[in-house]
């Protein structure tokens, strides 16, 4: 019963995560991909956790702690970088 | 016993998980604008993932898994939110107008990064400095 919800939990999150990178590719704008980012971050921390309890080793959880930061200051990254790029080009015209 | 408990709650928060993020997901698709799909996404981000959380934390195995989740989830409720924010504040003011049902005269006026300028729709009836923002 545990390892059958972890599994299809897994897949699940497997299935929402390939949603996602496929609204990466095909977003029309800039803030569409960031959203779409956004949601990815969250989707593969859940599955760092499943994984960390699937496998009862807690060096997973710590990945997933390390990858949520990370992941919030390259949004952050990402976000100023490009409103630098729009500034620039509305200086430019 | 108290692995059947456990087990009950931990498939209660994962159904919770798979309802509310099957709808963040058909809302990145089907909403029309980026705030709207922030709004799926936020819902799919914060809900979903923390059900995956309480549900993980339900069968964590030992105490420092269930430990470094309770971190996690305390971590992720202030990041979730602020990330989701950053998002919006980059949206708006890179000048995407919000979507509205039937606009035929009247449109909103466009904000650029520095500075307050506001430009207007030619056949805006609005004078240049009040209105809608």
């Amino acid at each position: 019963m545990r390892q059958i919800l972890l599994d299809g939990m897994q897949w699940f999150l497997v299935a929402c995560a390939v949603g996602a990178v496929i609204r990466i590719l095909a977003g029309p704008s800039a803030a569409d991909r960031l959203v779409a980012l956004n949601v990815l971050s969250g989707i593969v921390l859940a599955f760092l956790a499943i994984r960390g309890v699937m496998e009862g080793q807690a060096i997973y959880l710590d990945v997933a702690l390390v990858y949520d930061i990370f992941g919030f200051l390259g949004l952050l990254a990402i976000a100023r970088f490009l409103k630098e790029k729009a500034m620039g080009a509305g200086e430019d015209e | 016993m108290i692995s059947i408990v456990t087990e009950l709650i931990a498939l209660a928060a994962f159904t919770s998980a798979a309802v509310f993020g099957t709808a963040g997901i058909i809302g990145l698709y089907r909403f029309p604008d980026p705030y709207a799909r922030m709004q799926a996404s936020s819902l799919c981000g914060t809900t979903a993932v923390f059900s995956v959380f309480l549900g993980s934390l339900a069968l964590a195995p030992s105490w420092a898994v269930a430990t470094r989740l309770v971190v996690l989830m305390a971590f992720f409720l202030v990041s979730g939110p602020t990330g989701g924010h950053i998002v919006a504040r980059f949206a708006w003011n890179s000048g995407i107008d919000p979507w509205r049902p039937v606009s035929p005269v009247i449109r909103p006026a466009r904000r650029r990064f520095g500075g307050g300028k506001v430009e207007r729709a030619k056949d805006s009836p609005l004078p240049p400095e009040s209105g809608i923002d």
